[in-house]
């Protein structure tokens, strides 16, 4: 080691630039060059992946609007398919409420082929029913349906029975059932079910569909309940034997009562019958 | 050429950078065009610096030289995507300092100095005259002396402190430059200048006049 107080002292900035004079010899370069020359013909050879194009071509100018286009397709595809919850549960009411509507338009002109004499008893007890469904439905409506169940409210009115028409061969028919309903509970039953007007299932149905209107559930629900059960009550029962509902067809029939009728004669105090 | 210094102005300081950026420019894109033997002048050209900045780095001249060659292959891979925002040579300055801190990174915990020898040509005989006594029969064993103080004492600065010494006093990158090839503002490039002078002077206290 040198002495080094006994030398020349210069800057930082001088010694620094000695830095420089730090270089390769020629020989050096040759080789470099001639190493150098190998990789990039390896680097022109070699296939790039996919990931370290991207850059580039996101970066032509072309390409931008057919991108943007894309991402615009895409976020208009995942909007539509993949909507937030409460999309789903607006689009689930909207289906609801469709449902509810068929299956009331289905059920009133399920209404219409029955024959007379039970077409003006059930009317006498939709209209009991219906009263209390639009009552209670159209109350939980307004409540809490916004505009999505208008469309119930439009289908409503096909519910309400026509107005009950008061002929003396309707009288005769009800005095007739009830007579029936007496003598042979069971037959009537299986017929008719409980569609009978007699007091007591009249005010069973209606607490039944109280306690259905108080439920604390959503319109929706409460709607779809409703329907099925003005369904079940409306629809023809499936369980009634055929001959059975031919048979009392027959006898309830209008030809059949106006034979008989026709048989009975009162003149003053005397009372014939005709066989 | 207008097209070039739009592109280029906003680093470029001086006028000869300026004249050297816009004609970097043209081979760039003659080499974007596909003319690949147009990149051979861009190596000509800056292979010595790009060198000596990966050199003064990593303190070692095996590693030096794959860095560098590293260095020129990521330029020509890329240089389709250099659209003249910056001057080639701060784009190529960039990709050698990144290449080289990478290294560092990677081979942290080994240490090993191999240094070039000083060239004593027309430029450096002054200063070599300066730093050593002219009559002194030890001359070459102060020189050797000196570089290797000066290379320990380089290697004791933290990375980014190397970095920025070493692209200001050795490379003569502006403040600017060296900003935008570093990655930070102007203000951190004097403060590290600074901090890095510091401790070379105390380092080296015994070699220099203060």
């Amino acid at each position: 080691m040198s002495d080094s107080s006994q030398r020349p002292k210069v800057t930082l900035e001088d010694l620094l630039r000695l830095k420089r004079a730090e270089r390769p010899d020629a020989e050096f370069w040759g080789k470099f060059e001639r190493e150098l020359r190998q990789k990039q013909l390896t680097a022109l050879l070699q296939k790039r992946p996919w990931w370290q194009e991207l850059p580039q071509l996101l970066a032509r100018r072309s390409y931008l609007p057919l991108g943007a286009t894309a991402v615009l397709a895409f976020t208009l595809v995942s909007i539509k398919y993949y909507a937030p919850s409460q999309l789903a549960q607006e689009e689930t009411r909207l289906n609801d409420s469709a449902t509810v509507a068929g299956n009331m338009t289905v059920t009133s002109s399920a209404i219409s082929p029955v024959t007379p004499v039970s077409s003006a008893l059930l009317n006498r007890n939709d209209q009991a029913v219906s009263r209390l469904d639009d009552r209670t439905a159209l109350a939980a409506m307004n409540v809490e349906m916004p505009a999505a169940d208008q469309n119930i409210e439009v289908q409503m009115p096909q519910m309400v029975a026509p107005k009950e028409i008061e002929t003396p061969s309707a009288r005769s028919i009800a005095a007739n059932l009830a007579r029936l309903e007496q003598s042979e509970p069971e037959l009537i039953n299986s017929v008719v079910g409980n569609r009978l007007s007699s007091p007591a299932r009249l005010q069973t149905a209606s607490l039944q569909v109280n306690d259905l209107a108080s439920m604390p559930t959503s319109a929706s629900k409460r709607s779809r309940l409703l329907a099925q059960y003005s369904d079940r009550q409306l629809a023809p029962e499936p369980t009634a034997p055929a001959i059975v509902r031919e048979r009392l067809s027959r006898r309830l029939g209008d030809p059949d009562l106006y034979d008989r009728i026709s048989r009975l004669g009162v003149r003053g105090d005397a009372v014939s019958l005709k066989f | 050429m207008n097209l070039t210094k739009v592109f280029t102005k906003a680093i470029v300081t001086s006028p000869e950078r300026q004249q050297e950026a816009d004609a970097d420019f043209m081979v760039v894109k003659k080499v974007q065009a596909g003319d690949v033997a147009a990149f051979d002048q861009l190596i000509l050209k800056y292979r010595e610096r790009v060198f000596g900045v990966v050199y003064n780095l990593t303190a070692n001249r095996e590693d030096t030289s794959d860095l560098t060659q590293e260095t020129f292959i990521k330029a020509f891979q890329s240089i389709n995507r250099f659209q003249g925002h910056c001057s080639f040579f701060t784009w190529l300055y960039k990709i050698a300092v990144n290449t080289s801190l990478s290294h560092l990174r990677k081979n942290r915990l080994r240490s090993f100095f191999s240094l070039e020898k000083i060239q004593e040509d027309g430029t450096n005989a002054q200063l070599l005259e300066q730093l050593t006594d002219k009559n002194g029969a030890d001359r070459d064993t102060y020189l050797h002396e000196l570089q290797q103080k000066l290379n320990e004492a380089m290697q004791k600065l933290s990375i980014p402190h190397r970095t920025v010494i070493t692209l200001f006093e050795i490379d003569g990158l502006s403040h600017s430059e060296i900003a935008e090839v570093v990655g930070c503002s102007e203000g951190t490039v004097r403060s590290r200048l600074h901090y890095a002078k510091q401790f070379l002077q105390g380092e080296l206290g015994k070699y220099i006049r203060s």
